[in-house]
């Protein structure tokens, strides 16, 4: 295996690793707001990215137009399950949502399926996927526009987060949510806003990922990833959410080079379960203290 | 007046049948099942707190441990064949049981979802002891010098083992162990404060629930009578998941009524196979919105009982 080649392989690596981290950080982003997974991410971003390919296919919008119709689509998509189904559960446990983000995930799936088939579909693609000579190393302009684009969202979001009134109230409602609500911040607002934005950040990664691997109902799979991701992170942070990413995707990769090549499919699981066992805090965090 | 329920209830699954036809009778068996799996879950889930995405797993290792002792030597009889069946898929479950107990809620979740998976593709990559995608066929179980054929013979094993597994649990809740496991589902702190071993009763209560689905699959083996991976895949574990929360989490009955109610559920909608899972999210949906604790406590609702 030559250096150019070895660079090929992980530059497409970390191109999938931006999208995991793009989907960690969504769930991540709905965990600090209501200290729950959601089963639903990938679904809510299959949608999405359903809206905006039949915008295209209807109204032959052009591709900028397409990404902006996914958003709005799914931070209405998120606004509504979260007021319409989880905002009811507030006072359940942690367990009871999980269970409904699940049921929620069914019904999203089943419903794609009815309405757009459980075909696969080709999405027109943002970038060119004919590798370009950089100098002796050869890459995927494709591979270069998703990390590009992850990047520059990964970079607003740290903005918005740090800046902005809104991004702050989010962040001081994961700190602590009864603290927060005693300096004014209306938690039930941060509740919506981290859905919406969960969602908005899912519905991105959608439309850059969905010419690599096809539009189908089954997209929604990914988040499985996404979620390794987040805990090889350690769950619950940002930054975590990115190096857990970029880490699963370039392992994902560079695995079938060295193991058998059936191993791919299962290298998420296996460095899961190491994860879980051996650093559940994952590789930059640090342990939970838990009280009573 | 409880007594008396119990008894008809008995007859009325003795009968069954001579009173239904075939088609009936497997779905029958393939309920009860289903209904021992969601016990074990239920142990699990309603007594420690601890949700498991990985159920389909140990119903997969207990049915090709039953197939594959039966294949090798068809002369077993079958409560052995069982009972090797729970022993096995005991011991894995006690396997992912330890590790497991540093872990909690969600990240538990995530592992034992984890472990479905990694079974599944372990049977697809051991073809040259499960046949892999070709599928395992499953011969008939031995009970002495009766070979159990018919849809009938099998549902009368299937029933005496369901009966003994929904006594076992009934009866768990009146000992030692099983007031430590309701213990630790009221408060895990205040449990440990009481002098439980957390880690013992924990790890006890996955091996408990494994043993019970491995005993579920190697009944699934003989009833369903053809084994392939892709019968265990991730979304069996989440049907699983919802049995019990239909049904009601920690209740025996409950996780009964919940198995059966789906079982029955997921045989009718086999025709409208796109709309099935929008149709058991939704019920899950509801469920847990307008029905927390399921059937079981709607049950006791009904009867005036204070829920």
């Amino acid at each position: 295996m030559t250096t150019a080649a070895l660079v090929h392989v992980v530059v497409s690596g970390l191109a999938t690793g931006s999208i995991y981290a793009l989907v960690a950080i969504s769930l991540v982003i709905i965990y600090n707001a209501t200290r729950t997974l959601n089963f639903a991410q990938g679904e809510m971003l299959m949608i999405s990215t359903f809206v905006g390919f039949t915008a295209y296919q209807r109204l032959r919008l052009p591709l900028v137009v397409v990404l902006l119709v996914a958003v709005v689509a799914a931070a209405a998509l998120g606004w509504a399950i979260e007021r319409l189904i989880i905002r009811h559960a507030i006072s359940a446990t942690h367990f009871d949502v999980l269970i409904l983000t699940l049921g929620v995930s069914l019904v999203l799936r089943a419903g794609a399926g009815l309405v757009w088939t459980h075909d696969e579909f080709p999405f027109p693609a943002l970038f060119a996927n004919r590798p370009v000579a950089l100098g002796p190393v050869r890459v995927a302009p494709v591979s270069l526009g998703i990390i590009g684009a992850s990047l520059a969202l990964m970079l607003a979001l740290y903005v918005f987060f740090a800046k902005t009134r809104l991004g702050r109230a989010m962040r001081a409602v994961a700190q602590n949510q009864r603290a927060a609500r005693l300096m004014g911040i209306s938690v039930e607002r941060v509740y919506s806003a981290s859905w919406m934005l969960a969602a908005v950040v899912g519905a991105v990664a959608g439309i850059l990922i969905a010419p690599v691997i096809f539009l189908s109902s089954k997209m929604g799979l990914v988040a499985i990833n996404g979620f390794i991701a987040a805990v090889l992170g350690g769950f619950g942070s940002m930054p975590g959410a990115v190096v857990g990413g970029m880490l699963l995707g370039v392992l994902e990769n560079l695995a079938p080079l060295y193991l058998p090549s059936g191993i791919k499919y299962s290298v998420p699981f296996l460095l899961l379960i190491t994860i879980l066992l051996v650093r559940p805090g994952g590789v930059v965090g640090r342990a939970v203290r838990r009280k009573v | 007046m409880r007594r008396a329920a119990l008894a008809l209830g008995l007859v009325a699954l003795l009968a069954w049948p001579w009173a239904s036809p075939r088609y009936f009778v497997f779905l029958a068996s393939l309920s009860v099942v289903n209904a021992i799996v969601a016990i074990g879950l239920n142990l699990l889930s309603g007594y420690t707190n601890q949700l498991s995405f990985g159920h389909a797993g140990f119903l997969a290792v207990g049915a090709y441990t039953a197939a594959l002792l039966t294949t090798r030597w068809p002369d077993t009889p079958v409560v052995v064949t069982l009972a090797v069946a729970a022993l096995v898929t005991g011991l894995v479950g006690l396997g992912l049981g330890v590790p497991c107990l540093r872990l909690e809620g969600l990240y538990l979740a995530m592992a034992t979802l984890a472990f479905g998976f990694v079974v599944v593709e372990a049977i697809m990559n051991l073809d040259w002891l499960t046949r892999g995608n070709d599928g395992l066929r499953v011969p008939a179980a031995r009970l002495g010098p009766w070979a159990l054929q018919s849809d009938t013979a099998r549902y009368y094993l299937v029933v005496a083992v369901g009966v003994v597994m929904v006594w076992a649990a009934l009866n768990l809740a009146r000992t030692r162990t099983g007031r430590a496991l309701l213990a630790i589902r009221e408060s895990e702190i205040a449990a440990q404060a009481s002098g439980v071993h957390l880690a013992r009763y924990k790890t006890l209560a996955f091996a408990i629930s494994a043993v019970y689905t491995g005993v579920a699959g190697g009944l699934f083996a003989f009833v369903v009578g053809f084994l392939s991976p892709d019968a265990f895949d991730v979304f069996l574990s989440v049907d699983y998941v919802a049995m019990i929360i239909v049904g009601g989490l920690g209740s025996v009955p409950g996780s009964i009524a919940g198995a059966a109610l789906l079982t029955v559920l997921n045989d009718s909608l086999a025709g409208f196979q796109s709309y099935r899972p929008l149709i058991f999210g939704t019920l899950l949906i509801l469920s847990l919105l307008f029905m927390p604790g399921g059937v079981a406590r709607a049950f006791r609702f009904l009867k005036g009982e204070q829920g």
